[in-house]
C-alpha cells in the first residue's frame, strides 16, 4: 500500500486508503446498476483498474479517496475524498456509497470529514462536485454539504452539473457550519429512535 | 506529502526498470493514443489513459508486484512499460511488454522482459508464467518465442481472444 494515506476519524466512521481486500465491495457497486452514473456499470476488469487508480491517485497528488469503514465493525459503506484526474477543470470532492448503505447519513458524515481535512489540513481553498444531473441524491447531499449549482464553472465534459462548496470561511462558525453539524449529530445519536420493528 | 511505494529497481545494460514518475505520463499517454496500442486494447484517450498510468502504481499496491516503467540509460527516456499484471479477470498472473515508439528493433523489450521475468520468479513467487497475446501481433510472439515461451492455448483477456503463451520456469530458462 502506498504508505502515508491519514487515516480520518469521524463519530461512526473511520476513513483509510483503499486496500486489496476491501477491492470485492468496490466491484460489487461498480459493475452493478448503482454506477451509472459513475461511468458504468463497469466490467471486472475496468472495476479493477479504477480501483487500482484510486490508491495510484494517492501515490501522484498526494491526495484521493478514502474508504469509508464503520468504526465498531469495519465493513465497508462506500468512498469519499478528493479527485483530480489530468486536465480536470478543478479539484473535485467526490462519493459513492453502496446501495445497501444509503440513507444512513454515512455520506454526509465522510464528505464533511474529507472536506474539513483538505480545508484545514491541506490548505484547499475550495472544491466542486461534478454530478449528473439525474443522480438526485448526489444533488441533494450537495446541497445538504452546503455546495450551490454553478452555472458559469467549466464542466468535465458538458454532461455534467457544477456543484460549488462552499469556502473554508463560509464554514468557520457559521449557521450554515451549524446546520450541517446539526443534521450529522442527528445521524449519529436520533431523537426519536424507533422502537422495535415494523410489523407491516 | 506523496504516499510512497516501495517498488523495486532493476537495472540491466542499457535499461532501469523502476516505478512510475509523474513525467512518464506524457509518453505513457502518447502510447495509448498511437496505433502501437492497438494490442492492448487501446488507441486509447487520455483520460483512459490517465486511469491506466495511475493503476499501474495501484495494482504494485494491490498485488505487491507490477509493471516497471522502462527508462533507457542512453537517453534517459521512457521506453516502456514491463512486467507482471494480475487484473481482475485474469487467469494468473501474466508478464507483459509495451516498447515505446522509437525504441523497438534494438532488443531492449527482450533485454527487459527477461531482466523483469527473472525477478518476479525469485522475488515475488511468480514462476513458469504466462503471455497474453494477440494472435496477430507477430513482433510480440516473436518476442515471446525468443524468450523460450510457447504456445499453451487460446483464450481471452478482457473480452478479447488471446494465445496463451508459457514461459520456461526460471530453472529451465
Amino acid at each position: 500500500m502506498p504508505k502515508n494515506i491519514p487515516v480520518i476519524e469521524t463519530k461512526r466512521l473511520v476513513l483509510r486508503g483503499p486496500e486489496a481486500e476491501d477491492y470485492p465491495d468496490f466491484k460489487a457497486t461498480f459493475t452493478s446498476y448503482r454506477a451509472r452514473f459513475m461511468g458504468g456499470p463497469l466490467n471486472a476488469y475496468e472495476s479493477w483498474m479504477l480501483y487500482a487508480a484510486e490508491i495510484g491517485h494517492w501515490q501522484i497528488r498526494g491526495y484521493g479517496m478514502w474508504m469509508i469503514h464503520d468504526k465498531d465493525t469495519d465493513e465497508t459503506y462506500g468512498m469519499a475524498g478528493g479527485w483530480m484526474p489530468a486536465r480536470w477543470p478543478e479539484k473535485e470532492l467526490a462519493w459513492v456509497i453502496w446501495p445497501e448503505a444509503a440513507g444512513h447519513g454515512y455520506a454526509l458524515e465522510a464528505v464533511d470529514a474529507a472536506r474539513r481535512f483538505f480545508y484545514r489540513e491541506r490548505g484547499w481553498d475550495g472544491a466542486v462536485s461534478y454530478i449528473d444531473p439525474k443522480n438526485l441524491d448526489s444533488i441533494r447531499l450537495a446541497e445538504r454539504l452546503g455546495a450551490k449549482k454553478d452555472n458559469d464553472a467549466p464542466t468535465i465534459d458538458g454532461s455534467d452539473a457544477v456543484y460549488r462548496h462552499p469556502s473554508p470561511a463560509a464554514l468557520r462558525g457559521t449557521q450554515l457550519a451549524h446546520g450541517i453539524e446539526m443534521e450529522i449529530s442527528h445521524y449519529q445519536d436520533p431523537l426519536f429512535k424507533p422502537k422495535g420493528w415494523a410489523i407491516d | 506529502m506523496t504516499a510512497t511505494l516501495n517498488i523495486p529497481v532493476i537495472e540491466t545494460e542499457r535499461l532501469i526498470l523502476r516505478g512510475p514518475h509523474e513525467a512518464d505520463f506524457e509518453p505513457f499517454a502518447a502510447f495509448g493514443a498511437s496505433d502501437r496500442a492497438i494490442w492492448v486494447g487501446g488507441p486509447y484517450p487520455r483520460l483512459r489513459s490517465w486511469g491506466g498510468f495511475l493503476a499501474t502504481y495501484g495494482h504494485w499496491a494491490l498485488r505487491g508486484y507490477g509493471m516497471w516503467m522502462v527508462e533507457h540509460r542512453a537517453s534517459g527516456a521512457t521506453a516502456g512499460r514491463i512486467g507482471m499484471i494480475f487484473n481482475d479477470g485474469w487467469d494468473e498472473p501474466e508478464l507483459g511488454w509495451h516498447i515505446f515508439d522509437g525504441f523497438e528493433g534494438q532488443g531492449l523489450a527482450y533485454e527487459g522482459a527477461k531482466a523483469a521475468r527473472a525477478h518476479a520468479a525469485r522475488h515475488f513467487g511468480l514462476d513458469g508464467v504466462i503471455s497474453y497475446i494477440d494472435p496477430a501481433n507477430t513482433r510480440s510472439i516473436a518476442l515471446a518465442r525468443r524468450l523460450g515461451a510457447t504456445h499453451e492455448r487460446d483464450g481471452a483477456v478482457a473480452g478479447h481472444p488471446c494465445h496463451i503463451y508459457r514461459h520456461p520456469t526460471a530453472e529451465a530458462a
